[in-house]
């Protein structure tokens, strides 16, 4: 059986392409499908119907569902929760996976799946943390390094050694990661305690660092987190930008374009992006 | 109340006059009267619907009658063999492959930046997606120049009803982050340029690039017997009369504030995946986007370019709001809305995508032969017939030989200046000046690499010290390595000097950029951005840039192949036009992006090379403006000079002897050296005493003649990189070495200039714009 991938589309989102892409040139092309979300709720002619229960992976791309015009994500986690709830639930407690990428993570958060604390007790948990507005206040596209610090609970960075850092790239303006002051404590513990952070800001030594290597502000430089269970993963950078060598923003800095005696070397241009891992790995993890 | 009559059967020249004022048309005299003489023809009274609608198809903006001629004379009808489909519609269509083409558009959206800066830069994208869109193709990038005055203007100076500088220029970017990133469009290139000549109208340039196959080409014609649909946004109050109001001066009136649309990016974006997956499916026979008049410009054209008549039924478009006049809704340009020719089976298998994405979709009339082969298009409202013009007498715009006053040239600074006796203060300035300095804080604002298809960024360098690209570059297909590379330019200094060389200049410097990446330049779309066209020295200056624009694409065989004239640009408050701005967009070819060169140094003991001759250029250089030196000579060009240069770097970038390349142009040498060094974050020795060993050290430095790069040269392959310059004929001069210590040390022979920490560089360069 060919692992079925579900892309959730609405109008707004706007990743969902190069999501895909980076599926297909996975040799999942047969299984991965754009689906727009009327087709999961079945308001689309009856051939056109889906059943997220078919699918083995959710991904909710990034983009900005609905305009985002409330908050981001507000709008679509809303629409998911009205219209799909049960289905969400059903889905992540069979252990199949989600992955929320930039918006797709802030859906995730809005619809307390993230950090998703005691949600394997309850229906679908309260929101329990934020994505809130950059501290620059402004739409930040830039390429951020971020340090992979997972232990090995997260199905879509296994096989990624942990201290790892990655390079993809960040564009949003609401990423900040934030837990209201009350309550951040005792849940940056319980993040570390269950192994659900995964991905931190770093500078390009390794270090932590702040503005611009982390770009919006989030707390405890925090990039990625899983839920308790591992199988549901949210992240403000984009890997299925940074797929290819050729996509990263200093390529052409590797990449002498020349060899000896005039004989043209591609070098690293041909060669993989840091994003392709996270895609490798969740495949690695559906085929077993 | 549906329509009225307006009595213009009677009317002496004062009354059609009067007519025109109040009922908004901006037509003349001239033009009112040709009205009159239609209508005593038909023998009865026009209804305000009729008048509006012609006053859009006649306005500047919509039918270029002061801009045809010279166009036509100098700019259009280069022939080159990519062209597919080339000025006749809303884009160009040039061929990108064996199977696929690509889609260029460029416009302006001037006066409605200078009224309302968010909404009237975000509408602008909008409309030029729209037009990218209505050829079939899939957008893949967006580029958006932008002119405005001294950010730091003085309040004081300001008049009261011209806005300040900083706050259109920080509208007009968050206008195009938030629309441009909400529709999944990368923004990959611009520019941000400031002269005291925008005060009083600030100038903002949109451009767009698809990719389509060849065969999904959507033409925006209508025929007989086909169903037309309009598709997208409801219909609204907002952008009534955009382009009457376009084509006058600006008077900084709120008024004018309702002429401005209101932009919709997530009805927008939808919709774009709706008419791309209904073309695919052949359902559309043609399209057109509803941009300036609305439908009123859309019916008439796509019927007139189809040979047919139409019939319309107005209740049918579905409105925002309740109360709508007819003749508001004929012409109202509200945003988001195409409409689509169809055939009659076909009509229920296209509305019903609409419907899966969620799109507004009706039919609003057919396609019609008129007996006696009559092309009339007919519009009722409720049953009631409120207009029958014929499509030919509609569409037959005057075209006007405006006189012209061609300004005298430049002279040679008759002061000679002093020389700097203290170039690191001098380079310094330079390097904080604001149109040098760093753009990041706005480039950052925009998503420019969502689509993850833009392999060469509008930021190159290490990460963190990234350094202004030449030109972006896109992979547009998955399974190609071939790559579009983008780009636009003006120098609006060099063109206020001297319009002819100033856009000359133009071309040259869109070829460097492209070239510089390792780009072989393919098509051109412009954007022209002018004064009033009634008075003879701004025709003047818009003649002589045109013919300069000409002169280097002829001879270079690129094409102009899409874009548009914005006359008006003056305010009455200020009292004076834009400098003369014939913005270009130019896009490159490349045949494998893993062969694009970025302008980033790139390696320690590599050497640096100047290409090209240097000259006592300095009119309108960003030097002389330091100096407050007024004239001199703009740099001049010549395209075989400019051809055999490029094909040589290329040559050599393809050789893979090239680690770095930059163009040199604001600020010069100088400037170019260090722009390279700061992306890469290494240090430098220079000496130019092999640059034009005539000039003084400060005029080698800081001249901005064209067609000249630095470039970096691997060390191994100075040799071989050396016997093709002289093999080719192509002059070099070679400039120094890059080194280990984080320095920019520049002298003249014997004489030290320039001796600057590269932290003490980037920090006077990075400044802060925003």
């Amino acid at each position: 059986m060919p692992v079925k991938i579900c892309i959730l589309r609405i109008e707004g989102t706007n990743c969902e392409l190069e999501t895909f892409l980076s599926f297909k040139r996975l040799g999942a092309a047969a299984a991965a499908e754009i689906v727009h979300l009327k087709q999961l709720i079945g308001a689309v002619k009856e051939r056109e119907k889906r059943n997220l229960k078919d699918y083995d992976l959710l991904v909710i791309p990034g983009g900005f569902s609905s305009g985002d015009y409330i908050r981001a994500g507000a709008i679509l986690a809303a629409r998911i929760k009205g219209a799909l709830g049960k289905e969400i639930v059903d889905f992540v407690r069979t252990g199949n996976p989600i992955l929320g990428i930039c918006n797709g993570f802030q859906v995730l958060v809005e619809m307390g799946l993230l950090p998703g604390f005691g949600a394997a007790h309850e229906e679908i948990e309260m929101q329990q943390a934020a994505l809130t507005t950059n501290d620059s206040a402004r739409f930040e596209c830039r390429p951020a390094f971020i340090k992979h610090e997972n232990r090995g609970n997260c199905v879509f960075t296994r096989g990624i050694e942990k201290g790892r850092i990655l390079k993809m790239p960040c564009a949003h303006a609401e990423g900040k990661f934030f837990i209201d002051e009350r309550n951040r404590e005792t849940y940056i513990q319980l993040l570390e305690e269950n192994d659900q952070i995964v991905f931190r800001y770093v500078g390009p030594d390794g270090n932590y660092a702040s503005y611009p290597w982390n770009p919006n502000g989030s707390i405890y430089n925090i990039a990625g987190i899983c839920s308790p269970e591992g199988n549901i993963l949210g992240l403000m950078p984009h890997p299925e930008r940074a797929f290819y060598a050729f996509m990263d923003p200093e390529w052409s800095r590797s990449a002498r374009g020349r060899g000896k005696d005039g004989e043209k070397e591609k070098g690293d241009a041909y060669g993989d992006g840091d994003g392709k891992k996270i895609f490798e790995a969740v495949l690695n993890y559906l085929r077993l | 109340m549906k329509r009225f009559e307006v009595r213009i059967m009677d009317a002496d020249d004062e009354e059609l006059k009067r007519i025109s004022e109040i009922m908004g048309l901006s037509l003349n005299l001239d033009e009112m009267r040709r009205l009159k003489r239609y209508f005593v023809s038909k023998n009865r009274e026009p209804t305000d619907v009729e008048l509006q609608s012609i006053a859009q198809a006649w306005s500047e903006h919509c039918c270029y009658k002061s801009s045809k001629k010279v166009l036509q004379e100098f700019v259009f009808g280069i022939e080159a063999p990519q062209n597919m489909l080339v000025i006749k519609e809303d884009a160009g269509v040039l061929e990108f492959d064996e199977e696929h083409a690509y889609v260029l558009a460029f416009e302006s959206h001037n006066h409605p930046s200078a009224i309302e800066p968010y909404g009237g830069a975000a509408t602008g994208i909008g409309g030029i997606v729209r037009d990218v869109i209505c050829m079939g193709a899939q957008p893949i990038a967006l580029v958006d120049p932008l002119f405005f005055g001294h950010l730091d203007y003085p309040d004081e100076k300001l008049p009261e009803t011209v806005k300040h500088p900083r706050f259109l220029f920080n509208g007009v970017v968050a206008g195009i982050s938030d629309y441009g990133n909400r529709i999944g469009i990368p923004t990959c290139a611009g520019m941000v340029y400031f002269d005291e000549g925008y005060v009083g109208n600030c100038v903002v340039n949109v451009g767009c690039v698809g990719i389509m196959k060849k065969s999904d080409l959507s033409r925006s014609m209508a025929k007989s017997g086909e169903v037309l649909v309009l598709v997208g946004g409801k219909t609204g109050r907002d952008g009534i009369h955009g382009v009457t109001f376009a084509s006058v001066e600006l008077t900084g009136e709120e008024e004018f504030r309702s002429a401005v649309q209101l932009g919709d990016p997530i009805r927008k974006e939808p919709l774009m995946h709706a008419i791309l997956e209904a073309n695919e499916k052949r359902l559309i026979s043609g399209m057109k986007d509803l941009g300036g008049g609305g439908l009123s410009c859309a019916v008439s054209e796509m019927c007139h370019a189809g040979g047919c008549g139409a019939e319309i039924q107005l209740e049918n478009v579905k409105l925002k709001e309740e109360g709508l006049s007819a003749w508001e809704i004929w012409v109202s340009e509200s945003q988001e809305r195409f409409l689509i020719a169809v055939e009659p089976e076909k009509v229920e298998e296209l509305l019903a995508i609409f419907e899966k994405w969620d799109v507004d979709a009706v039919v609003v009339g057919e396609g019609k032969a008129y007996p006696h082969r009559e092309k009339k298009i007919r519009i009722f409202h409720d049953g009631e017939k409120i207009f029958e013009l014929d499509t030919d007498f509609l569409v037959s715009c005057p075209v006007y030989e405006r006189s012209i006053e061609i300004r005298k040239k430049e002279e040679e600074g008759l002061e000679e200046i002093e020389e700097p006796a203290d170039y690191n203060e001098t380079l310094k300035l330079l390097l904080a000046s604001p149109n040098i300095a760093s753009r990041e804080c706005v480039i950052r604002q925009y998503d420019h690499e969502v689509r993850a298809s833009t392999v060469i960024k509008p930021l190159q360098g290490l990460i963190g010290k990234e350094t202004h690209g030449d030109a972006a570059v896109i992979k547009p297909l998955e399974s190609s390595y071939k790559g579009i590379a983008i780009t636009t330019d003006v120098n609006p200094s060099f063109c206020k000097t001297n319009p002819f060389w100033g856009a000359a200049s133009v071309v040259d410097e869109v070829c460097r950029n492209l070239t510089a990446v390792g780009a072989v330049p393919h098509a051109f779309a412009d954007c022209l951005n002018f004064g009033n066209p009634e008075k003879p020295d701004r025709m003047g200056d818009f003649h002589e840039c045109c013919r300069g624009l000409g002169y280097m694409a002829s001879s270079l065989g690129i094409p102009f192949v899409s874009g548009n004239v914005s006359f008006y640009n003056e305010s009455a408050a200020m009292n004076e036009s834009i400098p003369p701005t014939p913005t270009i967009l130019g896009v490159g070819i490349c045949e494998d992006i893993r062969e694009c060169v970025t302008v980033d140094v790139k390696e320690v003991s590599n050497f640096l090379y100047l290409v090209g001759e240097t000259k006592k250029e300095l009119g309108g250089s960003e030097y002389y403006k330091l100096r407050s030196v007024e004239g001199g000579i703009v740099p001049r060009t010549d395209p075989e000079v400019l051809r055999m240069r490029m094909d040589a770097l290329r040559e050599a970038m393809k050789a893979g002897l090239i680690a770095s390349c930059h163009d040199v142009s604001e600020g010069g040498l100088a400037v170019a050296v260090c722009e390279m060094l700061i992306g890469g974050d290494i240090g430098a020795s220079i000496d130019i005493a092999g640059v034009n060993p005539e000039l003084r050290s400060d005029y080698k430095l800081f001249s901005e003649s064209n067609s000249r790069w630095v470039v970096e040269v691997w060390k191994e392959e100075k040799r071989r990189f050396e016997v093709l310059f002289k093999e080719r004929g192509v002059c070099i001069s070679k400039i120094g070495e890059t080194e280990d210590e984080k320095r920019v040390g520049i002298c003249d022979g014997g004489k030290k200039l320039v001796s600057l920490s590269l932290e003490e560089v980037r920090s006077v360069w990075t400044g802060n714009i925003c």
